[in-house]
């Protein structure tokens, strides 16, 4: 069981991750764009997000630009990156970030779930 | 001083003919005279010798018109000499800008499109220059235009694969959702969830492989070879497939040499090569049918071949089964939950690896399609360490 923090500028698709990720026993907190991400995680004290879901693409923010302020911040917390194109390697996709795995829409949930176990196994 | 010369020839010439004229009214009027009996020996001499003198006069009139046809082209060999030496001047004044046009034409043709001349010299040349000019600016214009549309093109297909993205992972998320709850669903209820679930991932096939397409064309599917394990590659698509053959009856054998080295290729591109090859191979062939995955060591190539005793390619398709939307028969007359793009993808895909895919089939026999891929230089890294180079590669 992981705290989540699931950013998605579709409300169905945040429905739709909450719904699953629940399902398998997470707790799951959402953001529409990455400027409530970086609200959301830098408000947060020990009890914040173990891990952060981030949509590559989203108005006012985008989830890389969010996590490049929030790695500029001293904010570690392991990051997957979900893309909707079908090649991570076509995602505008920067090596000094940290990003712990890139998926791609429509999500696998299997490897999703397999991926956050790994993440907060190690942690 | 040739002009002269001919004037002369030409005043002769009317003298001889004057003779000639001459000549027949002095024969005629001795003519005359004897018709009319008043003639005698000396009008019948004049008869001959007139006869004798008009023939003489014949033969210099035709003495001199061989003359004169020598005389004027000796004349206008003269004149051309001199013409041309007049010209040379003017023609080594306009060889450079010739030549300096031929050089452009030949850049240009050859795709620099920023090939112009320098336009100066004769009017005749500096035009010439000019509309070259013209005329490759105007082809200039018209490339960069074609580049924009096409990068629209790109655009929106990228775009638009993004916006039916977001959508289809939400009716295939919660379609997906059902299915796990079907143990409170009806009969009916799973069944429909299930053409649900298989729609939408046929629809994401198709979005993945228009996608591949679009980038096929605009020359930026690119891929990033390196050494990969030949087996576990083959051993992957078999097992995605596995379900599938199963449910058909089908068997899924592979036959791969043992200590095969290492191919150079994208493993991601080639398993969706493989996938494709099965997926064909499972949805064309009855129940019960064979398909059969073969590796084999072949010179500095590693064959790869995908085959099926399916119902095979009549040879009047053979040729069109590599265009796009392009579906055997039985793709239409079967529930065949192909996307009519998996060859033309996996034949980019092979090209982009150097080789060629090729296909072997007979009408009731089965078919077989196969491509080969280079041996690495160097072995394939470790899976741990090649994983992780592929996400460098994929982060870079």
């Amino acid at each position: 069981m992981a705290r989540i923090l699931v950013a998605d500028d579709s409300e169905t698709i945040l429905l739709l991750m909450r719904t699953r990720l629940e399902l398998a026993g997470h707790e799951v907190a959402t953001a529409a764009d990455g400027q409530e991400v970086i609200e959301l995680v830098s408000g947060a004290d020990s009890s914040g997000p173990e891990v952060l879901l981030l949509d590559a693409m989203m108005p006012r923010k985008s989830g890389i630009d969010a996590l490049r302020e929030l790695r500029d911040a001293g904010v570690d917390t392991p990051a997957l990156i979900v893309s909707a194109h079908q090649n991570s390697t076509d995602a505008d996709a920067p090596t000094d970030l940290e990003i712990a795995g890139y998926l791609t829409k429509p999500i696998d949930f299997d490897l999703l779930l397999r991926e956050i176990d790994a993440l907060t196994r190690v942690a | 001083m040739a002009v002269i010369g001919v004037g002369r020839f030409i005043s002769q010439r009317q003298d001889y003919e004057n003779g000639v004229e001459r000549s027949y009214q002095i024969e005629m009027a001795a003519r005359v005279r004897i018709a009319e009996g008043r003639g005698g020996i000396a009008d019948r001499k004049v008869v001959t010798k007139q006869t004798q003198k008009r023939q003489e006069l014949q033969d210099r009139i035709s003495d001199d018109t061989r003359d004169t046809a020598l005389l004027v082209a000796a004349g206008l060999i003269a004149g051309l000499t001199g013409a041309l030496l007049l010209f040379s001047g003017l023609i080594s004044s306009m060889r450079r800008p010739l030549e300096e046009l031929v050089d452009a034409s030949g850049r240009l043709a050859g795709g620099d499109l920023k090939a112009r001349v320098e336009v100066g010299g004769l009017s005749e040349t500096a035009a010439l220059g000019k509309a070259f000019n013209e005329m490759a600016e105007q082809l200039e214009h018209e490339a960069s235009q074609r580049e924009v549309l096409d990068r629209m093109k790109d655009e929106f297909v990228l775009t638009a694969s993004h916006e039916l993205r977001s959508p289809l992972t939400s009716v295939q998320g919660f379609a997906e959702l059902l299915m796990l709850e079907r143990d409170n669903l009806t009969q009916r209820q799973v069944e429909t969830v299930g053409v649900i679930l298989d729609n939408s991932r046929h629809l994401v096939r198709l979005l993945n492989d228009l996608l591949d397409l679009a980038r096929s064309d605009a020359g930026r599917l690119v891929i990033r070879p390196q050494p990969t394990e030949v087996a576990p590659l083959i051993e992957d698509s078999v097992r995605l497939m596995r379900a599938q053959t199963d449910a058909s009856d089908q068997t899924l054998t592979m036959s791969l040499d043992p200590d095969l080295p290492a191919v150079e290729a994208e493993a991601d591109r080639i398993r969706q090569v493989l996938v494709n090859l099965l997926t064909n191979a499972h949805e064309y062939s009855p129940e019960g049918a064979s398909i059969a995955v073969m590796a084999r060591m072949d010179g500095a190539e590693v064959e790869i071949a995908v085959s099926d005793n399916g119902p095979g390619i009549p040879p009047d398709q053979l040729e069109h089964i590599f265009e796009r939307f392009v579906r055997g028969e039985a793709g239409l007359t079967q529930r065949v939950g192909g996307t009519g793009l998996g060859l033309p993808i996996s034949k980019s895909l092979v090209e982009l690896h150097g080789g060629r895919l090729e296909v072997d089939s007979t009408v009731g026999v089965g078919s077989t399609f196969s491509f080969r891929l280079p041996v690495a230089a160097v072995p394939a890294a470790a899976p741990a360490e090649q994983r992780s180079a592929r996400q460098k590669a994929e982060a870079s």
